[in-house]
């Protein structure tokens, strides 16, 4: 089939312009020639054409279903919807390893045209750090992890796509969140640019902030399709499991949360520049070591869907060859740095910010020593252990409390200098009566720990302060107030929700009938039907309530041919109090369905209030700079 | 602001709607799922999977609750069957000082940066 080659030879001509692009500027780097600028533009435009030709050559093979191609044939069927053929193409290990690469190459073509302001030199070596990805990518692909490989004789039908991941949501989660995660290498190779430059000051920060803020927004709402798919798909009404492929995908997240704080104090006080650059560099290298770890198959995880050793150790190698060159980098430019001695006064929104910093620092090292900590362990002593959401919940929720409050305080503090509290004893007796009204909540519902109240008081303190921020009238900061707000929903959605959910989960048979608190449940009937890719089996559940209103669930079971899985599709009734969800499940041998109904209050607003944040972080994206 | 003062009675409001049950065994039932590990499953708990295996490890849960075993006693029970493995919630011991201590360590180390840092810049 053309396609393979076409899609194999543009790969190669990519790495013959990258490598071009590489020794061009670094040559360009010792005699700056103004001319030559216009000349990498093209290089970088066709470095990416020829990733895309390939990538498209991909997704022609998979929607023809051309099954001379291994990865199409391990991945894909003739029965699949259109949609999911072409979804299939980065469902896999070799498709989303060109996905990545892809989005890698794009960045830095957008990188280029969009960072003119900068000095030339900075420039040239962000190309050249980038380079460096992008060639080891390449190679990676090429060796390891070639979507183009044949096979032959030619397979008659494919052995099909996994059916959990034959999903709407699924389909887009993936790019969103690889457009997260791999525009961290702009900022990466950006600040090591810099940092040899000498050019760490409050127009970089200016200039970097943009990347920062687009990363982050799209980091934010990939994570969110994935928590909305793992709860109606996965999850028996879970959003979040702290499993290892979650956790790794939360860890660069915080990390840019706290550079995106942390660049604020740099562009505004011209402070905190070697932390920023670690921070870069950490979030790009949390990135990275994320693929690692999902490829590597070390993990395990219900997400794991790809794994081969020799990509692991492959991928290994060059995330120690990164760390280690950012390190020799930063230890050798680290004198570049002008270190500003400007005041800092504790009560002062810089020193605010530290503090959000060494917060979300130490939240990053709880997950990732929960994460790693069990294979080192398995590793060394051969010893197994589970680290689950007890361990985090433990570790995570003490913290929460005093972070909540800096968070309530801190963001109306001024720069430079403030003024003691105006209206200190107000924030006090506020904060007392959430106190009061927290422990009378969890008292009525029947779980009084001292954390809990706590915890539940800081963050109703929290609703009210971003609350009151964000329908004040003088907009100094609305992208803050926004986010902040999203962000103290959130929590306080999780918190309700985990403490006011109740469910039920029973065995029943077609007929039979169960109470749940003051309602019944009937189940009704069951009904088979068929498609080009699954069987179905829908259940028809009634539901009584005391004031005779009757609602009616029909969850599903699914039993896809190619290849054969069975899986469950939860049926949600949502509304703006909480989400009824219902699910329904087979038990081998036997005549009844193993059911579970649960009702979770202030589910949609776990998501509208990441919505929130991310809209939060678009507002200050598309701010423009005043003069 | 009054309406903000007026949330907390509005959310008291809609909290009571949802009654609650008063099934605590059930609950403990649960909460016992949610902190075992289905050991064929890829990183599962009993609670969210449905394989054969986890329905069993429910069933003996279950038994062992109605005989009166405690919460502690029956992770105890399995952590002697299949390992430490089962259990979600690491016991803290010779091989997970680093695991719980570390992260501590890192936060206190953080603070005193940061109070240096704020002490240097002040003087």
């Amino acid at each position: 089939m053309i396609f393979n080659y076409i899609g194999n030879y543009s790969l190669i001509i990519s790495v013959i312009i990258s490598l071009t692009i590489f020794f061009l500027s670094i040559s360009n780097l010792q005699k700056i020639n103004i001319k030559k600028k216009i000349n990498l533009n093209k290089l970088n435009f066709f470095q990416f054409f020829f990733v895309l030709v390939s990538f498209f050559s991909l997704v022609v093979l998979f929607v023809l279903s051309e099954f001379s191609n291994i990865t199409v044939f391990n991945n894909s069927h003739t029965t699949k919807p259109l949609f999911y053929k072409i979804s299939g193409t980065w469902g896999n290990h070799e498709g989303s390893l060109l996905l990545w690469l892809l989005i890698l190459t794009l960045s830095l073509f957008i990188y280029f045209l969009s960072s003119k302001s900068r000095p030339i030199k900075e420039r040239l070596l962000t190309l050249i750090f980038q380079e460096v990805i992008i060639i080891g990518f390449l190679i990676f692909i090429i060796k390891t992890s070639n979507p183009f490989n044949q096979i032959f004789p030619i397979p008659k039908e494919g052995l099909g796509l996994n059916p959990i991941l034959q999903d709407p949501i699924l389909a887009i989660h993936p790019p969103v969140l690889y457009l997260g995660y791999v525009s961290t290498s702009i900022i990466f190779s950006s600040s090591l640019a810099s940092l040899v430059q000498g050019n760490v000051n409050n127009l970089w920060a200016k200039h970097i902030k943009k990347w920062i803020f687009a990363s982050w927004i799209f980091l934010t709402i990939g994570i969110l399709l994935g928590s909305i798919w793992a709860y109606y798909e996965l999850g028996w009404g879970g959003f979040w499991f702290w499993d290892p492929v979650e956790n790794i995908s939360l860890m660069p997240w915080l990390s840019l949360t706290a550079l995106l704080h942390c660049i604020l104090v740099l562009e505004k006080r011209s402070l905190l520049s070697s932390w920023t650059i670690i921070l870069s560099i950490s979030t790009f290298t949390l990135s990275v070591c994320g693929t690692f770890l999902v490829r590597s198959g070390i993990l395990n995880s219900v997400h794991t869907f790809a794994n081969d050793p020799e990509r692991g150790l492959f991928i290994l190698i060059f995330l120690f060859i990164l760390v280690f060159l950012s390190l020799v980098i930063y230890f050798l430019f680290e004198k570049n740095l002008k270190t500003n001695n400007n005041k800092f006064n504790l009560l002062t929104k810089e020193s605010s910010i530290l503090i959000n910093n060494w917060f979300i620092m130490y939240f990053l090292s709880v997950i990732l020593i929960g994460t790693i900590y069990p294979i080192f362990l398995e590793v060394l002593s051969d010893q197994k252990i589970s680290v689950g959401p007890p361990f985090f919940n433990k570790l995570l929720i003490p913290f929460l409390i005093p972070f909540l409050i800096f968070m309530s305080i801190g963001p109306n503090l001024n720069w430079i200098k403030n003024k003691i509290f105006e209206n200190k004893i107000q924030l006090i007796i506020f904060f007392i009566l959430n106190l009061i009204l927290s422990f009378f909540i969890i008292k009525i519902f029947g779980r009084i720990t001292l954390t809990f109240t706590i915890l539940l008081a800081a963050s109703f303190y929290l609703f009210y302060i971003t609350f009151k921020d964000l329908i004040k009238k003088d907009y100094k900061n609305i992208s803050q107030a926004i986010s902040h707000f999203g962000f103290s929903l959130l929590i306080l959605s999780i918190l309700m929700n985990s403490i006011l959910s109740k469910e039920i989960i029973a065995n029943l048979k077609v007929g039979e009938e169960i109470k749940f608190m003051e309602s019944t449940i009937k189940f009704k009937k069951v009904e088979n039907s068929s498609r080009s890719n699954f069987k179905s089996l829908v259940g028809f559940f009634e539901i009584n309530n005391k004031d005779d209103k009757k609602f009616l669930f029909k969850p599903e079971i699914r039993i896809y041919n190619q290849p054969q899985v069975i899986t469950s599709e939860a049926d949600i009734k949502t509304n703006f109090f909480k989400d009824k969800f219902f699910v329904i499940n087979l038990v081998k041998g036997e005549n009844y369905f193993n059911i579970r109904y649960q009702e979770k209050p202030l589910m949609i607003w776990i998501w509208l209030s990441t919505i929130l944040i991310a809209i939060g972080g678009s507002v200050s994206f598309f701010k423009r700079y005043e003069k | 602001m009054k309406i903000i003062k007026f949330l907390p009675i509005i959310f008291l409001y809609f909290s009571l709607f949802s009654s609650f049950s008063n099934e605590k065994n059930s609950q403990l039932e649960n909460k016992i799922f949610k902190n075992l590990r289905c050991i064929i499953c890829q990183g599962q708990s009993i609670y969210d999977s449905q394989s054969d295996f986890a329905e069993s490890m429910k069933l003996v849960v279950k038994q062992k609750l109605d005989s009166g075993m405690s919460e502690e006693e029956i992770y105890i029970f399995f952590k002697d069957q299949y390992g430490e493995w089962i259990s979600y919630d690491p016991e803290f011991n010779a091989k997970t000082y680093f695991l719980w201590g570390l992260p501590v360590l890192i936060f206190l180390l953080g603070g005193a940066i940061i109070l240096r840092k704020l002490a240097v810049l002040k003087n």
